[in-house]
């Protein structure tokens, strides 16, 4: 047989890598893509057994059109991310198709490789990463087996065996090149549509009940570590958008273009932490109420927002402080302005309810606490799935149905203040986070989502007022984990958790709280690895901030440095192991010259054992069993493992 | 090799039959196959796409497969560290014949050395996987085209285990040879002299003819030779001896062919050599510096052929 030609055993294993290999991808592309996938698999199992069933070039030119022309009408135009996978699984499956000679399965081989790294693109969990690992020990097996003059008999475990043996050699280099391979900020092309999809997060606007979708999502928005201790919930109040226009129904950002330096007092020590942000479609950062060092790059605008370029749809991982008590100092006059802006909705039920308080209040602030009265006495509840609010959601909320949850209430609340003449504006964000114990971080999902409202006050500024803690103060002090309900009847209010009562819950919650903690370090040091992380990986080992060249310089010498060692490793464990018999035999008599008996070069086993039984009686029946045992092992016919480990053992226990 | 080094840098292995040959660390070349080259093009593609999407497990991926490539490396180039190599037994052939060298490789490492080839200039390498602690016979053939001592040419010792990714080589000049008697040429009748002639000394005996007589027995004749009826007549035991070698005496004489160059007349006494050998002959040899006697046997036709083979040549 040509050396080139591949047997059947190589494509055997080769077909079922490539199933392994789209395997994730499945879920991903249309179902249809993904059974064409499997038939041809299961085709090029079927003709290595029965080669009538190997198509011809023309029948294959016919299964290239029908995929292809699949892919085309599944995708127009080949927009997104499955798009390009679908079309990439079609190559694979084509190509192992036609795989014959060994030049074939290098192709299929790197297509593979490639397509471990679409993978990542989709999912980025540690379990993957396993799986890609052993798919990355699969494929180089497959290569090294190639690589022989003959194949063995039988299944390729030694081929296999190497395959993880050179990987896990490759990891200390992967980790050197991981750290310190200079980074390079992307993207480096558009990335036009690829990316919109199935990421959540807060947006710049809200509808009522846009929060509450997010509220359901169990999603990790970010995670949090402090310098020092965590903050109380209560002040865990984590900045996001900024809303200051409103039509009645929706709330925007509006047109607040200030510049110039963004300040404000504040007697509170600074809180410094590292937030790891999970991909989101948005270009802002979150930071504690209010921020006052920002993460190189950012931008803080009038309204304490952080912006910054680059963080889309990426790990971004940032370092920022606060002063949890502040006051922001004086009203300009446009976001007076701003902050008074009324929508056309407003009723004559709201403008008599604002009406009735500013009559009974001499100033903003004791308004601003009846209005929390209203809505603590009057019957709202929380609840997640509040009734459909038609034309005029605030009226018909404040005065008709009366359940909502956050976004109701800041909304309204905010609405309420304009009307009395208070600036307000609503602040939307995160609210708390969970604490996890093993990590000492803090772990914040999109089921903190939440929205608040701000109004001025001529004694401290800008004002945070969260009116559904009037309503719900569990919902602030307490994380949400009820479960979720989707078929929950519209209205029914939610009930808090009040304890883990529960055994088996705590336990699961403390699983979830050890998973999470290694996800985070994973999200940390890993997903989350950036250009920022990488300079301060390096302070941290004493390089301070090394340039993009002594960097390269660095991570070359350090590999550099790795292949010597890993050469050590090799020869050491093939070095030729002396004679274990022999080896026991040294160690006795080591043992012996500690006590002054030292064997003579010209002294045989037998010679030395009597000189030494002469001058140490004592040792006699040790000695002479252990010397009989080695002159029968070394020098007699029978080789027996059993007796070499009675002789390993003697040794051991021999003291002299 | 497809790479031409410039000769005088060239690092070789060398080595003779007695010793053989080891191969060192800084006599290994290693550069990457087309296959290594298309690896490190998709090392780039991917790296070029984690940039894009930012994409950390990418990056973590692209490493993993450098790693490999770069640890890769170092096996294959410890894949030819230490290879002991030895001439072994080549047979003389004629001109225009294939030439076989053999080689010894030996592989006193514990581990084993998959994917090991050999390689004569511009031939077909000759694989094979070596077990650990073995040793394995390769054998190289070329045409050889001149007659004489032919030397092992240079060959290339090379293997791309364990990913086909690199390519690691290493020069061998092993010192051996196969001696390459001439091309025999066509059945031309000898002209001038007369081929056959008369021993001078006459029958000693030896031959397998004519009965000559008796002698005494001697330990180690052949019992057919006995003669077992004055055996049985009780006259102890005799001896027959035969005569006739003095008759098909031959000499093969390079003065029987004037009018050839010098390679055909070689190739014309090689044809001649042949033929007497192919016909039990016994022969002699008469070159211009050199005679042989007269015999037979294949003793005497590989010294009649080495004789043309080195004709001309210097005495090594």
């Amino acid at each position: 047989m040509n050396p080139n030609e591949l047997g059947r055993r190589p494509l055997l294993a080769l077909s079922l890598i490539t199933l392994l290999l789209v395997a994730p991808h499945f879920v991903r592309l249309d179902l249809r893509i993904s059974l064409a996938f499997i038939a041809v698999i299961l085709l090029r199992l079927a003709s290595l057994y029965l080669p009538r069933l190997h198509p011809g070039r023309w029948l294959l030119l016919g299964i290239t059109l029908a995929g292809a022309a699949l892919i085309f009408t599944l995708y127009p135009l080949l927009i997104g991310l499955p798009a390009k996978v679908a079309l990439l699984a079609l190559m694979l499956g084509l190509k192992l198709m036609e795989c014959r000679r060994r030049r074939d399965l290098y192709v299929v081989v790197f297509l593979g490789y490639f397509t471990l790294s679409t993978h990542f693109l989709f999912e980025q969990g540690m379990l993957l990463v396993a799986y890609a690992f052993v798919l990355v020990i699969g494929l180089s097996g497959l290569l090294i087996e190639a690589s022989r003059a003959t194949s063995r008999p039988g299944w390729p475990l030694h081929s296999l065996r190497l395959a993880a043996g050179l990987t896990a050699q490759s990891l200390p280099i992967m980790l050197v090149l991981f750290f310190l391979f200079p980074r390079i900020e992307g993207p480096l092309w558009n990335l036009g549509v690829d990316n919109s999809t199935g990421k959540t997060g807060l947006s710049d606007s809200i509808t009522l009940g846009s929060i509450s979708q997010l509220i359901r999502s169990r999603a990790v928005a970010f995670r949090v570590d402090f310098d020092q201790a965590i903050p109380p919930p209560r002040l865990r109040y984590w900045r996001g958008p900024v809303l200051w226009h409103t039509d009645g129904r929706r709330w925007s950002r509006g047109r607040l273009v200030e510049t110039g330096p963004v300040t404000f007092r504040s007697d509170a020590d600074p809180v410094g932490y590292q937030v790891t942000l999970e991909p989101s479609p948005n270009d802002w950062l979150y930071a504690l109420d209010l921020p006052e060092t920002l993460p190189a790059g950012a931008t803080l605008s009038a309204d304490y927002q952080i912006s910054a370029k680059n963080v889309r749809n990426r790990r971004y991982r940032y370092a920022a402080s606060s002063r949890l008590d502040y006051h922001t100092g004086a009203l300009s006059e446009r976001q007076r302005r701003l902050g008074l802006q009324l929508p056309d909705t407003v009723t004559s039920r709201m403008r008599a309810l604002v009406a009735g308080w500013r009559a009974g209040t001499d100033s903003d602030r004791q308004l601003v606490s009846r209005a929390l009265q209203f809505f603590r006495s009057e019957p709202f509840y929380y609840t997640l799935n509040p009734p459909l609010l038609e034309t005029n959601p605030v009226d018909q909320f404040l005065f008709d149905s009366r359940r909502g949850f956050c976004e109701h209430y800041a909304t309204s609340f905010t609405l309420l203040m304009r009307l009395a003449g208070i600036p307000a504006r609503v602040v939307t964000g995160y609210q708390g986070g969970q604490r996890n114990p093993l990590g000492n971080y803090l772990i914040v999902r999109q089921s903190d989502a939440h929205a608040w409202s701000e109004v001025w006050l001529a004694g401290s500024g800008w004002t945070r007022i969260d009116p559904t803690a009037a309503v719900a103060p569990e919902r602030i002090e307490r994380s949400f984990e009820f479960d979720l309900d989707e078929n929950a009847d519209p209205g029914v209010p939610v009930i808090f958790a009040s304890a883990d009562s529960d055994l088996l819950r705590s336990v699961m919650k403390q699983l979830r709280l050890g998973l999470d903690a290694a996800n985070a370090s994973w999200h940390r040091w890993i997903l989350g690895y950036s250009r920022q992380q990488q300079q301060s990986l390096l302070q941290l080992l004493g390089f301070g901030s090394l340039s993009e060249f002594k960097l390269a310089l660095a991570m070359v010498l350090t590999t550099a440095a790795l292949l010597p060692l890993l050469l050590l490793l090799l020869r050491r464990r093939e070095r030729i192991r002396p004679d274990p018999v022999q080896g026991d035999y040294v160690k006795f008599c080591r043992r012996l010259a500690r006590r002054g008996l030292v064997r003579q070069p010209h002294e045989g086993p037998r010679d030395f054992a009597r000189r030494v039984i002469r001058q140490r009686p004592d040792l006699q029946r040790q000695v002479s069993a252990i010397v009989n045992l080695y002159i029968a092992l070394r020098y007699g016919p029978s080789d027996d493992p059993q007796q070499r480990r009675r002789l390993h053992r003697l040794v051991r226990g021999f003291r002299a | 090799m497809r790479w031409r080094v410039p000769e005088r840098f060239i690092r070789r292995c060398r080595g003779d039959a007695r010793d053989g040959a080891t191969v060192g660390p800084q006599q290994i070349y290693i550069i990457p196959t087309r296959y290594g080259l298309g690896f490190a093009l998709l090392l780039l593609l991917i790296w070029i796409g984690s940039v894009n999407y930012a994409n950390n497990l990418g990056f973590l991926l692209t490493f993993l497969l450098a790693g490999l490539g770069l640890v890769a490396m170092l096996h294959t180039w410890r894949n030819l560290l230490g290879l002991t190599l030895r001439p072994g037994r080549s047979d003389p052939v004629f001109k225009g014949q294939q030439a076989r060298f053999e080689i010894q490789v030996g592989n006193p490492r514990g581990g084993e050395r998959p994917g090991i080839r050999l390689q004569l200039a511009a031939h077909e390498a000759v694989a094979g996987d070596l077990a650990p602690r073995s040793e394995q016979r390769f054998t190289l053939s070329t045409r050889a085209e001149r007659r004489g001592r032919f030397p092992i040419p240079r060959c290339v010792l090379s293997t791309r285990y364990p990913l086909g990714l690199l390519h690691a080589w290493c020069y061998l000049e092993l010192d051996g040879e196969v001696l390459v008697y001439p091309a025999p040429g066509p059945h031309t009748p000898a002209t001038s002299q007369p081929a056959y002639q008369l021993s001078q000394q006459g029958d000693k005996g030896v031959g397998a003819d004519d009965f000559v007589g008796l002698r005494g027995y001697r330990p180690g004749d052949s019992p057919r030779q006995i003669a077992w009826k004055v055996h049985a007549r009780e006259q102890g035991l005799q001896t027959k001896q035969f005569g006739g070698d003095r008759a098909d005496q031959l000499w093969i004489d390079w003065g029987h062919y004037p009018g050839l160059e010098t390679e055909a007349r070689l190739s014309a006494l090689c044809r001649a050599v042949l033929d007497a050998a192919q016909r039990q002959q016994a022969f002699g040899l008469r070159l211009p510096e050199l005679e042989l006697k007269p015999a037979r046997g294949d003793s005497q036709r590989h010294a009649a052929l080495a004789a043309l083979a080195l004709y001309g040549e210097p005495r090594p």
